[in-house]
């Protein structure tokens, strides 16, 4: 952690989940080369780059995080974030491209990777039946760590969790399961820690907290963090830089300003009572662009001040049902690459309804 | 601002040289000690456990405890009784089943994800396979004390000869570890709640009747008396009886405790192999 290099760095990295293996939550997408050939097409061997037919969860990702930072995949569910996590992890293998993580080559050396990186799950996975001292015992041992009793005695105060010790893990509160996977995930000081959906499922209070934890462990621990979200207030609070990643592609990167900065225009999202044609809101002045959403509209405009007072006049005939104003911000960074909301962009319902059925599980 | 600074310095820097391997000693022991408090923090794993077998000598024995000693010669069983003949089969056909607890909790652990986080620390597949397999085993001899004193209990009388009970108990293990390896392997890629039980179903009973477990093999027709005659159960069987009901250790029991080693060893090598390649994270 001194010598000022980058803790991940990947070169086309790129997973494609075979024709059997399923990927909760992401839409069926064909390989590059893929066009065209059934699943059952074989007789001509694989195109070049060795995957075809199959589900791109991550396609030819670029990416360098220097040591220390805090580093956001921003992107809707499915994007392939938590992918992106389980490569660099080496808990899946790559299908083509390359990665080193703190310094390992994910490929030929997954278990030195492992000793060096951290991980917190989106879903919180702590062994219930263990109290939380046995929990940190159990990652030491996994860990190897010989000296970690002191470390865990600072963990636990840090967080808290220092008069729960004894108790399982089981009776916690979710924010103090969470706190308790952070401190896990730090036990062995690792130079960076992945941190899948930190957030997801917490109330307002304990994301705030975990907030201030996740730039207080990158600062006094000085571990680098790379964090996966579809928040972007989120993003925007926490990350040094952010990609914004869609269906297993990164679209963007830079800082959250730079990303902002890059924006000039406001988006407004209207959705009427009645029909309204994508050339009636182009002929709006100041609409610079118009998408559809659902039901709703998206306009790309100069400025929403001088535009909404022609909007309205356009619309007078129309009941206006619901307006938006985007002003440059992370979100409509992901609306002007994409043309889509980041919320609704994935397949929310489902991944929620599992995200919930995992908690559920997990709590029994 | 105490508590980060304090840490700083323990066991910073601490980088494993590439091209090194990473020991599994510690791992292996964290996974079996967690596969033990897991068990016998849970009373009603250890409950189920211990009755399990005794249901067999209280129902199954008891079907035979009217039968004329005479009758029972003219099956083959010289014993004073036919529960001091079934004890024996008993403990080892639980022993064999025992082994589905661990594919068990392998998939309760892909499920609830703690495979994930176990893997994501310098943790072979192999080492968490064999910790699994390991524990089981552990599991099933919790079942040997209860046994011997319901034995008691019913009336049996137990031989004692030093040598051929740690025979007999080394069998047991070398059953159990060999069982629980050959399920877990079959289940490794498997996160199906049902599929251990289905499959502890499909081969435990028909392993069970043709071992001499229940009945001498002496009775059997010729091809069930060749299935008995490689049935590791039968031989954990045979060598409980020596101890149990006996009182003997003969050249044959060490004959018969290296097949169940050979078999352990090579249940526990092949499951290795594919539970390295084959065990799914989640």
């Amino acid at each position: 952690m001194t010598d000022g290099g980058m803790a991940i760095r990947t070169r086309g990295l790129t997973k494609v989940y075979g024709g059997r293996a399923q990927l909760p939550g992401l839409r069926p997408r064909r390989a590059p080369g893929g066009a065209g050939n059934g699943p059952g097409d074989s007789s001509e061997g694989p195109p070049p780059n060795g995957h075809r037919g199959g589900l791109v969860a991550v396609d030819h990702v670029n990416m360098e995080v220097p040591q220390g930072g805090i580093f956001g995949l921003l992107g809707p569910n499915g994007a392939g974030k938590t992918t992106i996590i389980k490569l660099l992890t080496g808990l899946v293998d790559l299908t083509d491209g390359e990665a080193q993580v703190a310094g390992y080559d994910v490929r030929t050396h997954p278990l030195h990777v492992k000793a060096n990186v951290g991980w917190v799950a989106a879903e919180v996975i702590l062994d219930d039946d263990l109290s939380g001292w046995e929990n940190l015992w159990l990652q030491a041992k996994l860990q190897r760590l010989t000296d970690w009793k002191p470390r865990a005695e600072t963990l636990l105060e840090y967080f808290e969790l220092t008069d729960r010790r004894k108790d399982r893990v089981g009776t916690y509160s979710t924010g103090m399961r969470k706190k308790m996977e952070i401190a896990l995930a730090l036990l062995h000081q690792p130079q960076v820690i992945f941190m899948d959906e930190p957030t997801i499922g917490l109330d307002p209070n304990v994301r705030r907290m975990l907030w201030k934890l996740i730039t207080g462990v990158n600062h006094e621990f000085g571990t680098t963090v790379l964090l996966t979200s579809h928040y972007i207030e989120e993003a925007d609070a926490l990350c040094d830089r952010v990609a914004i990643i869609d269906r297993g592609k990164f679209v963007a990167t830079g800082t959250p300003n730079e990303l902002k900065a890059r924006i000039r225009s406001d988006f407004i999202e209207i959705e009427t009572g009645t029909e309204v044609t994508q050339a009636q809101l182009a002929a709006i002045p100041g609409v610079s662009e118009v998408r559809s959403q659902g039901k709703a509209w998206i306009l790309k405009v100069s400025s929403a001040e001088e535009c909404l007072p022609h909007l309205f006049a356009a619309l007078s005939q129309h009941a206006i049902k619901r307006i938006n104003v985007e002003k440059p911000s992370l979100e409509s960074v992901f609306i002007d690459i994409t043309g889509k909301r980041l919320d609704q962009a994935g397949g929310d319902v489902q991944d929620f309804r599992k995200f919930y059925m995992n908690v559920r599980r997990a709590r029994q | 601002m105490s508590a980060a600074t304090r840490s700083v310095s323990l066991s910073a820097g601490r980088k494993i040289a590439t091209g090194d391997r990473i020991p599994q000693l510690s791992q292996f022991w964290g996974l079996y000690a967690r596969e033990l408090l897991k068990t016998f923090r849970n009373p009603f794993v250890i409950l189920i456990t211990m009755v399990q077998p005794f249901m067999w000598l209280a129902f199954f024995g008891g079907m035979f405890s009217t039968v004329p000693s005479t009758a029972l010669q003219g099956l083959g069983i010289h014993g004073a009784s036919y529960l001091s003949f079934l004890l024996p089969g008993v403990l080892a056909t639980g022993m064999m089943s025992i082994g589905m607890f661990g594919s068990m909790s392998t998939i309760q652990d892909k499920r609830f994800g703690f495979m994930k986080r176990i893997l994501i620390t310098p943790t072979t597949k192999a080492t968490v396979y064999l910790t699994k397999a390991l524990g089981s085993a552990t599991r099933g001899l919790v079942q040997v004390p209860v046994m011997l004193v319901a034995a008691l209990a019913f009336g049996v009388t137990l031989h004692g000869d030093l040598l051929s009970w740690c025979a007999w108990i080394l069998g047991l293990v070398f059953l159990g570890f060999g069982f629980s390896a050959f399920f877990l392997a079959i289940t490794a890629s498997s996160t199906d709640w049902q599929t251990p039980g289905v499959i502890s179903n499909f081969i435990t009973m028909p392993l069970m009747f043709a071992s001499g477990a229940m009945m001498p093999s002496s009775i059997y027709p010729s091809w069930m008396k060749a299935i008995a005659d490689v049935n590791p159960v039968g031989f954990s069987a045979s060598l409980s009886r020596d101890a149990l009901t006996y009182g003997v250790f003969t050249s044959s029991d060490v004959a018969t405790l290296a097949w169940l080693g050979a078999f352990a060893l090579l249940m526990v090598v092949i499951g290795t192999l594919i539970a390295s390649k084959y065990l799914r994270v989640e």
